[in-house]
């Protein structure tokens, strides 16, 4: 699943990132990799959301959204 | 002894230049870095004797070559420039920070950390072993500090003092076994092929990640080495050795973090986001106006004074009857005019320096994504505009932030149709003298309009553009905090400064270049202002304004002045009309009567700010727009955009208006 069919204040795990070589080398300095676990905080119905990585908290766009691909982690954010 | 060089390196919102402000105070040099458009600010500061020159480099995330923040740092740092680098990082966003920390430190310069915002890692129960993390940096200083409370702040320029000259172990970063054999056959390679090479490691490591730079300045013929990029393997085990840090040092006693989260789920709410932002700009402008009214009286009390007293002082003195009009009527009314809304922009800038400092304001980009996404914008272009409340020429610096050169115009085109501070006396005094118990209403319905025709010309751009793309939004979000005093002094009185300076130089010329061409015609000084150079100016715009209600030679006048700066519009009318004091009540009712004798009324007063609000930005900002975009040909037709479509805009208004 892409991140932008993610439900709020779930965890989840990279599996892929899929985006503009420009965009995938900026979130891969963010620290937002293959593997990278980070939790949704909340989101617009269709629209940009708000995601927890490793303890920084960024909003991003959908078409970024779109092509981060992950899988459930399990767990919800604030079990640290 | 020569002085030593301090480069100052953290990411975004560590609190970089607040840290560099307490050493360097207001005492700055700020240019640009050479041929880019990047703010290089420097300072200087003693310690104990020792000399030091501070230079605050652009807050970057990484030190790769894809950004142009990140290229200048890396060049500043490299050429040896800086002999030292403090590494400002948010100690309570450890994790994050310290990826640029791994990547400084394998440059090869003497780092020392600056562990920053302390106290607010305490206040959220967490604990940082400050023994074990200089162990696993490879042995730098580690100072805790904190920019805002000023703790820390000699510590940390002692360490500088005594370790500028140190060298940390270069392998901080320890790679896998497959890794390391490549880099210690690229360093030996490089070494032959570029004798006396500084740091091998790091140009190797760089060779690995297929960086432009590096493999254009240092090319290997290592095909069995260098067969593909190995960034990503590179990133991924930086940041496994970051989580290794953050295991051994970092403790949570309490959990406390959730306060930011709570606030958020309030503030970026899916559906309540939008209506709390517009609520939020709605209550600043209220308080603008009230609050800034009440403090008004005291100035005007005061100017009242200082006008009469000189006049009487002069008259005492018999000076000229000329100087004394010069004097009274050209300057005072017009700088003094001025002077008198200082209240109303104190609290505006008051207010956006509490929404930036709290952290709000990077929130607005997040709420506002979906509304400016069908304008082909992204939320972050909205930022500049909501800056643009302030003052448009900042807001238009700001529009840097995004990335495509496209969005950027786009933003620069339409960040001067939002209402400017300098706009507000205009309001504040026409709203006042022609709306009385709607003063308020007419007042805020500019900003909403000017906030709408930003949004349509957008649009309608967005419309014609054939490749629709959207900007993407990739912003961070930052901790709320309370509003730190100091920080918050800092850019009020920068704003304030501004608007003195400007009141001091550009106003203080309009004033007396508009009483000269008011108080001489062909035949030198006249009785009738009728027969002044101005008006014979102002009389060949009526054709052209009447249309939009401003058919009156001394509104041509002021509109021309007002491009200097909109608040000469009002510096204008007070040298016009002769009125010493615009914002006083004796004033405005004075000013009503006297334009009312012309037939201009409540109606007109709309057009005039409505025009006002939309015209050909201040002379500031045009040249802003030059630099920033280096096309004149972008910047004309920006001007002659505005200028069409505050026309339009009036005359509509005015001729449906008249209907009635």
């Amino acid at each position: 699943m892409t991140l932008l069919e993610g439900t709020p204040r779930e965890q989840y795990l990279v599996k892929e990132i899929n985006t503009e070589e420009a965009i995938t080398r900026r979130l891969e300095a963010l620290g937002i990799n293959e593997g990278t676990a980070l939790a949704l905080m909340n989101r617009k119905r269709n629209g940009a959301l708000i995601i927890k990585v490793r303890g920084t908290r960024w909003a991003i766009g959908k078409e970024i959204a779109r092509g981060i691909l992950v899988e459930p982690a399990g767990g919800k954010e604030g079990e640290r | 002894m020569r002085s030593i060089h301090v480069g100052f390196a953290g990411n975004p919102n560590c609190g970089k230049t607040t840290l560099f402000n307490a050493y360097t105070g207001a005492n700055l040099k700020v240019a640009n870095w050479p041929g880019v458009t990047v703010e290089k600010k420097e300072g200087e500061t003693v310690y104990k004797g020792q000399h030091l020159k501070l230079v605050d480099l652009p807050g970057i995330y990484s030190l790769t070559s894809y950004s142009i923040e990140e290229k200048v740092t890396r060049r500043c740092v490299m050429e040896d420039d800086i002999d030292v680098i403090v590494n400002v990082v948010d100690a309570s966003a450890l994790e994050r920070n310290l990826y640029l920390t791994l990547q400084l430190l394998e440059l090869g310069k003497p780092v020392i950390l600056a562990l920053n915002m302390m106290d607010i890692v305490e206040e959220r129960g967490m604990e940082i072993d400050l023994h074990r993390l200089p162990e696993m940096l490879g042995g730098i200083p580690v100072v805790p500090v904190s920019a805002r409370k000023r703790t820390g702040l000699d510590v940390l320029m002692h360490a500088v003092v005594h370790h500028y000259e140190e060298q940390h172990s270069p392998h901080v970063v320890q790679y896998s076994e497959d890794l390391e054999e490549k880099i210690a056959v690229l360093e030996e390679a490089l070494h032959k092929a570029n004798p006396g090479i500084v740091n091998a490691r790091w140009h190797a490591i760089k060779l690995l990640e297929r960086d432009e730079e590096i493999s254009k300045e240092y090319p290997l013929n290592l095909p069995e080495v260098l067969d593909k990029s190995y960034e990503k393997t590179i990133i991924n085990q930086k940041y496994a050795y970051i989580e290794e840090i953050i295991e051994e040092t970092l403790f949570y006693k309490e959990e406390k973090g959730a306060f930011t989260d709570k606030v958020d789920r309030v503030l970026t709410h899916p559906v309540w986001g939008m209506p709390i932002f517009f609520c939020i700009m709605a209550v600043v402008f209220f308080l603008t106006f009230a609050v800034g009214d009440f403090l008004k009286g005291y100035f005007e009390i005061a100017l009242d004074w200082f006008s009469g007293a000189v006049s009487g002082l002069l008259t005492q003195l018999s000076v000229a009857e000329w100087l004394v009009s010069l004097m009274v009527d050209g300057i005072i009314a017009g700088v003094g005019g001025i002077l008198t809304f200082l209240p109303n922009i104190f609290i505006l800038f008051l207010a956006l320096a509490i929404l930036e400092d709290s952290g709000y304001m990077a929130r607005v980009a997040y709420v506002m994504d979906s509304l400016m996404g069908r304008l082909g914008l992204s939320g972050k272009a909205f930022l500049p505009m909501v800056l643009g409340f302030g003052c448009t020429v900042p807001a238009v610096m700001a529009t840097r932030a995004l990335e495509k050169e496209k969005d950027r115009r786009r933003a620069i085109l339409i960040t001067p149709f939002m209402s400017c501070s300098a706009r507000l006396p205009i309001y504040v005094l026409f709203s006042g003298m022609f709306f009385e118990r709607y003063a308020m209403a007419a007042a805020f319905s500019m900003y909403v309009i000017g906030l709408l025709v930003a949004i349509l010309v957008a649009f309608v751009l967005h419309l014609h553009d054939k490749k629709k793309e959207n900007g993407t939004l990739l912003i961070e979000l930052p901790e709320y905090k309370t509003p730190n005093g100091r920080t918050i002094a800092v850019y009020v009185w920068e704003k304030i400064k501004d608007y003195l300076t400007k009141a001091g130089t550009t106003i203080f010329v309009a004033s007396i270049v508009i009483w000269f061409l008011l108080n001489f015609g062909t035949g030198g000084m006249v009785k009738d202002v009728s027969d002044s150079f101005g008006a014979v100016i102002g009389h060949w715009l009526v054709p052209v304004l009447a249309p939009a209600g401003l058919g009156l030679w001394q509104v041509g006048v002021a509109l021309i002045s007002g491009i200097s700066a909109k608040e000469v519009v009002v510096t204008s009318f007070a040298v016009l009309f002769g009125i010493s004091n615009p914002n006083s009540a004796e004033g405005m009712a004075s000013l009503t009567s006297q334009l009312g004798a012309y037939g201009f009324g409540a109606l007109n007063a709309y057009c005039l700010m409505l025009f006002c609000l939309l015209y050909t930005p201040c002379a500031a900002t045009i040249g802003t727009i030059k630099k920033e975009t280096g096309s004149l040909l972008f910047t004309l037709k920006t001007i002659v955009f505005q200028l069409l479509v505050a026309w339009c805009a009036a005359t509509l208004v005015f001729q449906i208006g008249s209907l009635f």
